[in-house]
């Protein structure tokens, strides 16, 4: 069994008095050591699986109405409150987008980071201290000693990050969730705390979530991917076999919509058309209305996973690569 | 800190003037001669000539003034027309009843106002949030003397058991037991202003909720009750601390009414009575007094923000 | 229609705030018809019946000069309408006309705005009071004090609402296209301020009873014969356990207007531009 497995998951949003579901039929799963791409574009529901995940979606009106999520093996949807906070921040732990607001304001980055230290591990204020510096150090904060007693507002965004990154290793994490890590980070910079973080697993077997709207990224630090579209997987595989047959219409799209230096493009090809709004009804495959290869079957039947290769799954009537 | 409070401090001196100068005018902008209006009816014409003499009040506007401001910082406010003594001693007697209202209302703010804004900001939208803020509201739609009046009915005329008016000094006969004469008059001046500190701690603190350091904290795996007040209530406390100054500040003022209905002998009981007394040296220095005493307060306001929060610089 | 359709939207779903609107509407109809609806003169003296306990033909009893509480409590609907909007008129004309050349004209402002700080060093009781110590107790008075003491808080925030305004595209596309100074100002940015300032205006209406009625009580408002709920509590004052309906009526009468109008201020406050929500100071 997985570390984690999360099978069926819906996720709704509530709409005055109807719950609109926004993430539908999503299952993939997770083991130590291993790296899990979630990519797609904004609004695609990667963020809301993430939360729903680490059990931060309570009172934002958002709630999961369907489906499993088993962690080492226990059911996450069946615990309590208090169980989800035990595991919260202590085997499973969140980076989040925004690392120049994500930390508060008011308090030194090193009590923050000793605030969550001392949440689930039973350590003086001195112990916890000199484990913030170490973690600082870990995350290559340079003068971890002084830095420990800066506030946020003194540290560079990349170095927030850092800070976040610290934060969410302190109690050893089984399982790190990284929404958008770097997106809101220098370029040069994304490229260090992405090597970081991958060099932290290889230390610690840390299992990571990535969740990203760049193929890119995703291409260089994943296992495996999870394609989302309008709150549906629609492919997943791992990550070579996935990059070689491109299999569903719209992961094509993706990849073809970011330009790229090593290969010979005349022109950019933005997928036409837009992501549909919550609550939109559509006949069919959700895709078929931005989709080159739709036809009427598209129309009128939703495509339901299936399996073109070993650990290779597709929702598409008329994948790349298979027979058509 | 010291060199940030210096800057403070010099940047408040041209408002300062522009109010004294302000509080200076007032007396030329009763109709009437300033200084027999400064002695009141009975002065005879040589008083009136001396005082004029004294003051400069032939001078032009801009000597008077210079001449009134030398005077205010000597301490020489002027004397009262209806005690004859120094309006800086008739504000002095007052000051004792003033200040411990003043404190005493706050502490009530602070008791009620805050906890009662953090529950209600926890469980927004249910049933006892509704109660509080639409409570809230309530009282600080109430006229203070009215609830005065039914407070005094209630607890002193009904039950027995608070005084209803007056106030000895806490150096008089009952010492430190004085200060139950004041429960009242500090709970009626404090409803108000409870309520709109509730109000303002409820929004500030759904205000913060929705920043991103709150989903960290959670995250953090944090009971929600202290995410609520080391996380959340503490950053709201910023905007916080500057009402709890301004209702400070505006305290003495608004207590105007509230000495009135319990008889307290208070400044805010003698600027009434000396509007009605017509003794103007008296009103002008208590308004001096008074704004003079806002202003500072405000700049320790601005102080306290700046402990608050670290982003704002000190340099 | 239109209009209508967003009051209706305003207050869906909000029950108290709509029985607050009710119930102004009921206040503003006793004020038009009082005359017409009083059963007695209220300025009427009948020694004979002081005192008179609620009942029948003096619903709300008589005061301690026999006057009929009930039609007095009808006239002091009017002062109410005529405080509440007086103030809100002298404060919306010169603290937002200020408020908005502040903010529109920065050098004008720069002088204007050190004049409201000063200003503002006076707490709004105390300057009420310094204000009707110089003027004769009357009505017209009254409002124009009050009126003045939220002048301050209104150009406030006028400046930092028409601060805002002033950076957007739409006011660009004005000056580009030629428009005059008072064009922009009041076709292209006060018509965005209109909800703002009718939010601004019902706390202003709300604030302005209690201060009215604290004037009443310390005998510096309006003259003490006019029929307001303020006068009526002040001069009855000492009857409170005597005859406990004089303050009952009018004390009940101000506290219903004034949250019926925080709750109508606080239902529109949450449907306007969020941009311009902080700068309301409300309940």
């Amino acid at each position: 069994m997985a570390l984690l497995d999360v099978e069926n998951l819906e996720i709704s949003i509530r709409f005055g008095h109807e719950l609109l579901p926004v993430v539908r039929g999503v299952s993939f799963s997770v083991d130590e050591n291993e790296t899990l791409g979630i990519v797609g574009e904004s609004g695609c529901g990667k963020s809301l699986t993430a939360l729903a995940i680490m059990g931060l979606l309570e009172g934002s009106g958002v709630r999961v109405t369907g489906g499993r999520m088993r962690f080492g093996g226990r059911d996450l949807l069946a615990m309590s409150a208090d169980e989800r906070r035990h595991i919260m921040g202590n085997d499973m732990a969140m980076i989040f987008q925004e690392p120049m607001t994500s930390l508060n304001p008011v308090y030194r980055v090193g009590d923050q980071i000793i605030e969550a230290l001392q949440q689930h591990r039973n350590l003086s204020r001195r112990a916890a201290r000199r484990r913030a510096i170490e973690l600082l150090d870990l995350v290559r904060i340079p003068e971890p000693d002084s830095r420990v007693d800066s506030f946020p507002h003194q540290l560079s965004g990349g170095q927030r990050q850092r800070v976040m990154i610290a934060m969410a290793l302190s109690c050893d994490p089984k399982l790190l969730i990284a929404d958008e890590p770097t997106t809101a980070l220098d370029v040069t910079v994304q490229k260090e705390v992405l090597d970081l973080m991958l060099d932290l697993q290889k230390r610690t077997g840390t299992a990571i979530i990535l969740i990203s709207h760049d193929l890119g990224v995703i291409a260089e630090t994943c296992n495996s991917v999870a394609v989302m579209y309008w709150g549906r997987l629609v492919e997943t595989a791992p990550t070579d076999a996935l990059f070689e047959t491109l299999a569903h219409p719209y992961t094509r799209g993706l990849l073809h919509s970011i330009p790229a230096i090593d290969r010979d493009v005349d022109w950019l090809d933005a997928i036409p058309g837009r992501v549909p709004t919550i609550g939109e009804q559509i006949a069919g495959c959700p895709f078929h209305p931005r989709c080159p290869r739709a036809e009427s079957r598209c129309r009128h039947e939703v495509p339901q996973p299936r399996e073109i290769a070993p650990g290779h799954l597709v929702e598409c009537h008329f994948p790349y690569g298979g027979d058509r | 800190m010291l060199f940030y409070t210096i800057k403070r401090l010099l940047a408040l001196i041209p408002t300062l003037l522009a109010a004294t100068m302000l509080v200076f005018l007032f007396v030329h902008l009763i109709p009437g001669d300033p200084a027999s209006i400064l002695l009141g009816d009975t002065a005879t014409p040589e008083e009136v000539a001396a005082l004029t003499r004294e003051l400069g009040l032939d001078e032009p506007l801009w000597t008077q003034y210079l001449i009134w401001l030398g005077n205010v910082l000597q301490g020489d406010l002027g004397t009262s027309v209806f005690f004859g003594t120094p309006v800086l001693t008739v504000i002095a007697d007052g000051a004792e009843t003033s200040i411990l209202l003043a404190t005493m209302t706050m502490v009530w703010i602070v008791l009620f106002g805050v906890p009662i804004g953090i529950v209600s900001a926890m469980n927004k939208g249910r049933w006892i949030d509704q109660i509080t803020s639409g409570g809230a509201m309530l009282f600080a739609s109430i006229p203070t003397f009215w609830l005065g009046l039914y407070l005094i009915l209630l607890f002193a005329v009904g039950l027995g058991w608070l005084p209803s008016s007056g106030f000895p000094s806490l150096t008089d006969t009952g010492g430190v037991t004085n200060l139950r004469y004041l429960i009242l008059p500090s709970l009626t001046l404090a409803a108000p202003n409870a309520a709109l500190i509730i109000r303002l701690v409820r929004a500030s603190m759904l205000d913060v909720s929705r920043e991103d350091h709150v989903r960290t904290a959670r995250a953090k795996g944090l009971r929600p009750s202290r995410v609520a007040i080391r996380h959340i209530f503490r950053n709201a406390l910023i905007s916080v601390t500057a009402a709890f100054g301004f209702t400070f500040a505006a305290l003495v003022s608004e207590a105007v009414v509230t000495e009135t209905v319990f008889s307290l002998p208070g400044i805010g009981r003698l600027v009434v009575q000396s509007i009605l007394r017509r003794d103007y040296p008296v009103i002008q220095g208590v308004i001096l007094v008074i704004v003079v005493l806002y202003m500072f307060i405000n700049l320790l306001v601005d102080l306290a923000y700046a402990r608050l929060d670290p982003r704002i610089s000190l340099k | 229609m239109m209009a209508v359709a967003s009051i209706r939207s305003v207050f869906a779903g909000r029950t108290f705030a709509q029985i607050g609107l009710v119930w102004l509407a009921f206040v503003a109809l006793a004020a038009i018809f009082s005359p017409l609806i009083a059963p007695f003169d209220p300025y009427e003296i009948d020694p004979i019946a002081r005192l008179t306990e609620p009942g029948w033909p003096h619903l709300f009893g008589t005061d301690h000069f026999g006057r009929d509480s009930f039609s007095r409590a009808l006239y002091g609907a009017r002062m109410t309408v005529l405080i509440g909007l007086g103030a809100v008129i002298v404060a919306l004309l010169t603290g937002g006309l200020v408020g908005m050349l502040s903010a529109y004209f920065t050098r004008l402002g720069h002088v204007l705005m050190r004049g409201v700080d000063v200003l503002m060093a006076f707490p709004a009781l105390l300057m009420a009071l310094v204000l009707m110590t110089l003027l004769e107790r009357s009505v017209m008075n009254t409002i124009i004090v009050i009126g003045v003491v939220y002048a301050t808080t209104t150009a406030r925030i006028l400046f930092g609402m028409t601060l805002k305004l002033k950076g957007e595209v739409f006011v660009d596309a004005a000056v580009c296209s030629g428009a005059g100074h008072a064009s922009i100002l009041f076709r292209h940015i006060l018509p965005n301020l209109v909800s703002p300032l009718l939010v601004q205006a019902s706390f202003i209406f709300a604030f302005a009873q209690l201060q009215a009625a604290a004037l009443d009580f310390l005998g510096l408002g309006l003259p003490p014969e006019v029929p307001s709920w303020g006068n009526m509590l002040s001069e009855e004052r000492i009857y409170v356990t005597r005859a406990p309906w004089l303050l009952i009526f009018p004390g009940a009468l101000i506290i219903l207007s004034v949250f019926s109008m925080n709750l109508v201020g606080d239902a529109m406050r949450d449907s306007i531009d969020p941009r311009f929500k902080d700068d309301i100071a409300g309940v």
